[in-house]
């Protein structure tokens, strides 16, 4: 799967003429205060409209100067990346503010490297992972808490 | 004469026990982030400026100095251990740096980016003290019009330089980068824009977040998608040291490099690796061994080093007296500086009249510590670089999601930056240009403001911001510089170039 083809920027382009048309017409519509009697050239809508239209046009360029690379596609898994982000998400988005910050981290390290050192041998691997997510967890929290005066989330 | 001996002033003032610790463990930090591919300059700086808040001013602004110094210097060794750029900058270190090290030579390559490093930053802080308090004083006489000109120069100029064979996609990033700052509160009314009734966008896009996730979740996602590269076999062995007979004979190049990596500083938004690479190309044209490059050059590692590192203080000399970046770490010492109650911009010679000369101070501090850091430590920093990814990341990404929370304490700072780190993911993958996004968000509310101003001073005519000459002037680049990025304009004035059809046989 390549994002820097043809095709993709086509797509590309059409998501960028829709927010640019959004972006036009969420500044035209936008309240010009009239109540306040601002001058008329100063109304909060004037740059959105303008960067709306521009996004716009920029984008009709795009779609029409698409073209695929001539450069290979390089060694990479997409698979690890996304399991990658969806773990790493999963931390920022869910565990953080559900549960106490040391308990997340910990959590969120431990199965990190268990899911991707592939090195080791699983039981070794599973007892490494849990004493560094345990270490990682307390230094960082310990720095922020203490060090550096921030209430954990 | 003056400027100098504030300068000197400056550096005696510094020459403490305790600026000597920060310098030292900063450094280092800077060289560790700088070193692991995946950790980038910008990132490291945006992580620390979370880790400085409580510290004093002049502390906190030596310890980011010196992460950014280090961590641009840091990017040379990835770049010849494993070909793969340890920061974005390092891109064209690696053309030479790894046949260096697969010759055998890796020693001395890094001795070599060791003295260009050095050599470069102080090229550049040079300049940064003779040309920063004028070009201040300059910007007192800028209004309204001149100020709009200038941050859609940034952003133009930065598409343009940072989109490689697209500008369109550079200006598309500058772009949404400009559209992502009219999100929240506007300058002048204080009328509430474009949140789509979520309260907590009242205030705006928090550059710190975007920034965090455009250049470190990005740089997570970015890592595990890659495959795990391999270390140059031959690193241990080659002659160590550099002698000066060697440094002697790239002189020329040495300064040249300097010179074209700090004006490259200067232009808003571009940033070390085109510092470098401008560097790498113009010592390969002067070179009488330029057959030589991509194949283990010593100039062509020179030149890079060089380029890339004089970039740094260059980009410190619009941040600081127009507030505008000169690169993407710069942004974020933008961002760093406010927080530590410094107003960057044309005021700041007369808020501040000795501030300049500190930051020269400061990284002449971290050029010295980069120097010998980068020859002692050269075995420790390779052990660095080989802690697997699926250790290091982990850490990564946390310090990704306290960082910004830190600064805020809101949750919706980290959904935040991880909606960046998506965005910015997405955006190197489809070959968009980041530079330019941020330089967006951060021109976005003095693009407005001074549109706005102009047309409330003209009394809505348009044609007032073409009248001034230094508007005009900026009018007319930047007119320029789109007609030339546009291909058959491009072709037309290359098939009609006199002195192109001279130099062919």
């Amino acid at each position: 799967m390549r994002l820097d083809s043809a095709r993709a920027d086509r797509i590309t382009a059409i998501v960028l003429v829709a927010l640019g048309l959004t972006m036009l017409w969420a500044g035209y519509t936008m309240d010009r205060l009239e109540i306040r009697r601002i001058h008329p050239s100063s109304i909060p809508g004037l740059l959105p409209m303008i960067l709306g239209g521009g996004m716009a046009i920029c984008a009709v360029f795009l779609y029409l100067g698409a073209r695929d690379p001539d450069d290979p596609p390089p060694d990479a898994s997409w698979r690890t990346m996304l399991l990658a982000g969806a773990w790493s998400a999963a931390f920022a988005l869910l565990l953080v503010g559900t549960l106490p910050f040391y308990v997340a981290t910990a959590i969120y390290v431990a199965g990190f490297v268990m899911i991707f050192d592939t090195d080791m041998a699983p039981l070794k691997r599973a007892v490494a992972a849990c004493i560094f997510g345990i270490l990682a967890a307390g230094i960082i929290g310990a720095l922020f808490r203490y060090a550096f005066l921030v209430r954990l989330p | 004469m003056t400027g100098l001996a504030n300068f000197a002033a400056a550096i005696w003032d510094l020459a403490t026990f305790t600026t000597l610790f920060h310098v030292t463990w900063a450094t280092l930090l800077g060289i560790f982030v700088g070193s692991l591919p995946g950790l980038t300059a910008t990132m490291g700086v945006a992580l620390l400026t979370t880790l400085t808040y409580t510290m004093d001013r002049d502390a906190a602004i030596l310890v980011l100095l010196c992460m950014y110094v280090g961590a641009i210097y840091g990017g040379s060794r990835s770049a010849i251990l494993l070909n793969i750029p340890g920061t974005p900058a390092s891109a064209a270190t690696a053309l030479d740096g790894y046949p260096l090290a697969q010759q055998g030579r890796a020693g001395y390559a890094m001795g070599l980016a060791t003295a260009g490093s050095a050599l470069g930053t102080l090229i550049g802080i040079i300049l940064l003290v003779l040309l920063a308090p004028p070009l201040a004083e300059a910007a007192l006489r800028f209004g309204s019009y001149e100020f709009f000109w200038l941050a859609l120069f940034g952003v133009v100029i930065s598409g343009q330089l940072t989109g490689g064979g697209s500008p369109l996609k550079g200006y598309i990033s500058g772009m949404l980068g400009l559209m992502i700052a009219m999100v929240g509160s506007d300058g002048i009314h204080s009328h509430i824009r474009l949140t789509g009734g979520w309260d907590q966008l009242n205030g705006g896009i928090g550059l710190i977040p975007a920034m965090v996730g455009a250049f470190g979740f990005a740089e997570v996602l970015s890592v595990m998608w890659q495959a795990v590269p391999q270390m140059a076999n031959s690193t241990a062995k080659g002659p160590g040291l550099p002698s000066l007979i060697d440094l002697w004979r790239y002189r020329i190049t040495i300064v040249r490099s300097g010179i074209i990596g700090t004006l490259v500083g200067i232009i808003p938004g571009v940033g070390e690796d085109i510092g470098a690479w401008a560097s790498y190309a113009a010592a390969r044209r002067k070179s009488p061994e330029r057959e030589m490059f991509g194949k283990g050059s010593t100039e062509g590692l020179t030149a890079a080093e060089t380029g890339n590192s004089a970039v740094v203080p260059g980009a410190l000399i619009p941040a600081l007296t127009l507030a505008i970046p000169g690169s993407a770490p710069a942004a974020v010492l933008i961002a760093a500086l406010f927080i530590h109650g410094i107003r960057p911009g044309p005021m700041i010679m007369i808020e501040q009249p000795t501030f300049i000369y500190s930051v020269a101070a400061m990284m002449v501090f971290a050029t010295i510590a980069i120097g010998v850091f980068g020859v002692a430590l050269t075995p420790l920093f390779i052990q660095v670089l080989k802690i697997p990814r699926a250790w290091l990341m982990p850490v990564v990404f946390v310090l990704c999601v306290i960082g910004p929370y830190a600064l805020t304490q809101r949750i919706f700072d980290i959904w935040i930056m991880v909606a960046f780190g998506v965005i910015g993911f997405l955006m190197r993958q489809m070959k968009y240009p980041v530079a330019p996004l941020v330089l967006g968000i951060i021109l976005g509310d003095l693009l407005d403001k001074s549109l706005r101003r102009g047309l409330i001073l003209s009394d809505g005519d348009v044609t007032a911001f073409f009248t001034r000459p230094i508007s005009l002037g900026f009018a007319i680049v930047i007119a320029l510089s789109i007609l030339l990025s546009i291909g058959p304009v491009r072709r037309v004035i290359a098939a009609k170039n006199p002195f192109a059809s001279k130099a062919k046989p």
